[in-house]
Order: C-alpha cells, then structure tokens, then sequence
C-alpha cells in the first residue's frame, strides 16, 4: 500500500475481532481497535501492530459513535476498512426473555447501522473507495432456539449488507458479510460437553473454527475480493452453504 | 458570500449530475432539483459531500429534507457560512 490504510474493526479486544485486528496489520493496515468494556485487551491487541490504537466506545449510545468517528478523523483522517463485529450475545428462549436483554441486543445493531452510516458520510464516499464487512453468524440463517434476538439481529446484517451493497451501486465500496459457524471463542468455550459434541456432528470437517479462519476471511474481502460485493461468506466447516 | 456568487457555485456543483440540461439552461431559485433538473436521488448525498468540501460547512441531515430548489439550496448554505 502506498499510503498507509486504515481499518476500524470493533470489537476488537478479543476472539473474532482481535484476529481481524491482528490480520489486518499484518497486511499494513493501521488498525483501530475498538472495544466497549475490554479495554486492556484491546490495548494489548493494539500494541502488538504496528501504529494500532485501541479506541473505546457503547455503539449502543449515538453520541458515543459520533466521538469514536470523529477521534478518527482527527487521528487518521481517513477510514478504508470497517469490521462490524462487535455483538451482544443475550441467550433465552422467546417466552422467557426480557424485554431489556432484546434491547441489548437489538440497541447494538442500531449502533453498527449509525456508525456504518458516518463512517461512509465522513470517509468512504469522500475516499471514493472503502471495504465494509460485517461479521454475521449462521445462526441468522439457520435459526438457534434460545437466540431469538441474537439470530434476528444477525440475519439482519446480512440483509443490510445486501441493501446497502445496492444502494452503493456505480460506486467502488464493497459491502459483504462473513458468517462464522462454531469458532473456538471464550462464547463457545462455555458451552456444555454435551451441547459442544452435538454441534460437532453436525459438521463436516468435524471440528469448530478459529478466530484466524475467520479473520482469513474478512482479510481476503478487505484487500482482494474486488469483484465480490453484497455477498455472505459462509466460514463454518461445511455446516451450512447458504 | 452573496447569494449570486453561492448559487454560481451551487449550480456548478450540481452540473455534472443533471440529466435534464435544458431546464438546468433556464434554472431559476425555484427550479427543483430532482423534479425539474432530474438528478438521480441516490446522487443526493455525492451532491451535500460536494457542498460540505465546497464551502467548508457540515450539513446536518435534518437540514437536507427541507431542500428541494436551486433556492433552498443556497439559503441552507449561506446560513451555514454565516
């Protein structure tokens, strides 16, 4: 890269997003990494690339997005590639759930929306360039009981992907998704022997994924993968093709 | 900046994405610019960037659905610049 590139991934202070930090630097990127609680984490993801820095921000709360992106103006001036991956989790079946954990859920897909809008408002459409990539999951297009607000936020982002893949039309800024299947993160890490065995069967490689194999994934959209726009990665071991 | 000199700029701006040059040629405050002049709506925002750098103001999103003519366009700006 001639001039240096910069990458916002949020999230980023573990699992999933901390691979794609880690990813992205290695291609030259100068990575953001956002998290919301995992501050030193991120901190520690940050200063293991060259020119990261962490950048704390609730997507969930407006005006927080607002400072994050301008703080990014002032430091970098410029965003080329934006990682949605920051997610809530709330796991509960339907007829149980409370209303504030929907809230939780549903609050930080707001938050990806409004802050994929600045991001291209400030940056991407002024750049007449950018790659944006949003981490779903399969469970958005497989369903999950007990992940009712999880999987409808998830298949959501698929469906803005493809939305905002066509508002974007005649314009050089891809928009794709990669959907992981069961990767090993500190969410998994907790499932019970017995749940983690019948996930497992259900997988032709036979074996969960890795943050990097996913992050491989995001990497190739954010540097190559020029012909490839509205699309859903799918990077789950065979569990499901789309 | 006087208005004259706003709306120079303004029409400039929105020149290459006019599709209906004839009524661009005989605009006036009240032409509108995506009935009259046919801009492609989904070429709104390229339009509000390009005024942004132009005149070096933020427009606020709420500000343009209020826009709609030649006219409105460089009232929203001369607010902005003053």
């Amino acid at each position: 890269m001639s001039e240096t590139q910069v990458a916002l991934v949020t999230g980023a202070g573990r699992g999933i997003g901390a691979a794609c930090a880690r990813a992205l630097g290695a291609e030259g990127f100068q990575v953001a990494v956002h998290y919301r609680g995992s501050a030193a984490a991120a901190e520690e993801v940050a200063a293991k690339l060259p020119d990261a820095f962490a950048i704390g921000a609730d997507l969930a709360d407006s005006e927080a997005v607002e400072g994050l992106v301008a703080e990014l103006k002032e430091r970098c001036g410029r965003v080329d590639v934006l990682v949605n991956n920051a997610g809530v989790n709330k796991n509960a079946l339907v007829a149980s759930m409370k209303l504030e954990d929907y809230d939780a859920v549903a609050g930080l897909t707001r938050g990806t929306w409004y802050l994929t809008k600045l991001v291209l408002r400030r940056f991407m459409l002024r750049q007449k360039s950018g790659r944006i990539i949003n981490l779903s999951s399969v469970v958005g297009h497989t369903g999950n009981p007990g992940q009712s607000a999880y999987t409808m936020a998830k298949a959501g982002l698929d469906a803005f992907t493809k939305s905002l893949s066509q508002e974007l039309a005649g314009r050089p800024i891809l928009v794709n998704s990669v959907a992981p299947g069961f990767i090993e993160t500190d969410m998994t890490a907790e499932l019970p022997e017995a749940a983690r065995e019948a996930i497992l069967a259900r997988v032709p490689l036979g074996r969960m994924g890795t943050p990097e194999e996913v992050a491989d994934a995001v990497r190739w959209l954010a540097t190559g993968a020029s012909y490839v726009q509205g699309s859903v990665l799918h990077v789950n071991g065979g569990l499901f093709g789309g | 900046m006087e208005s004259a000199q706003i709306g120079e700029r303004v029409a400039k701006i929105l020149e290459p994405y006019v599709k209906d040059t004839d009524a661009f040629a005989k605009r006036s405050d009240t032409t509108k610019i995506l009935d009259d002049l046919k801009v492609n709506s989904a070429r709104l925002v390229d339009v509000i960037l390009a005024f942004e750098d132009e005149f070096d103001i933020e427009i606020a999103d709420e500000d343009v659905d209020d826009v709609e003519t030649l006219g409105d366009c460089v009232r929203l700006i001369a607010a902005r610049l003053s």
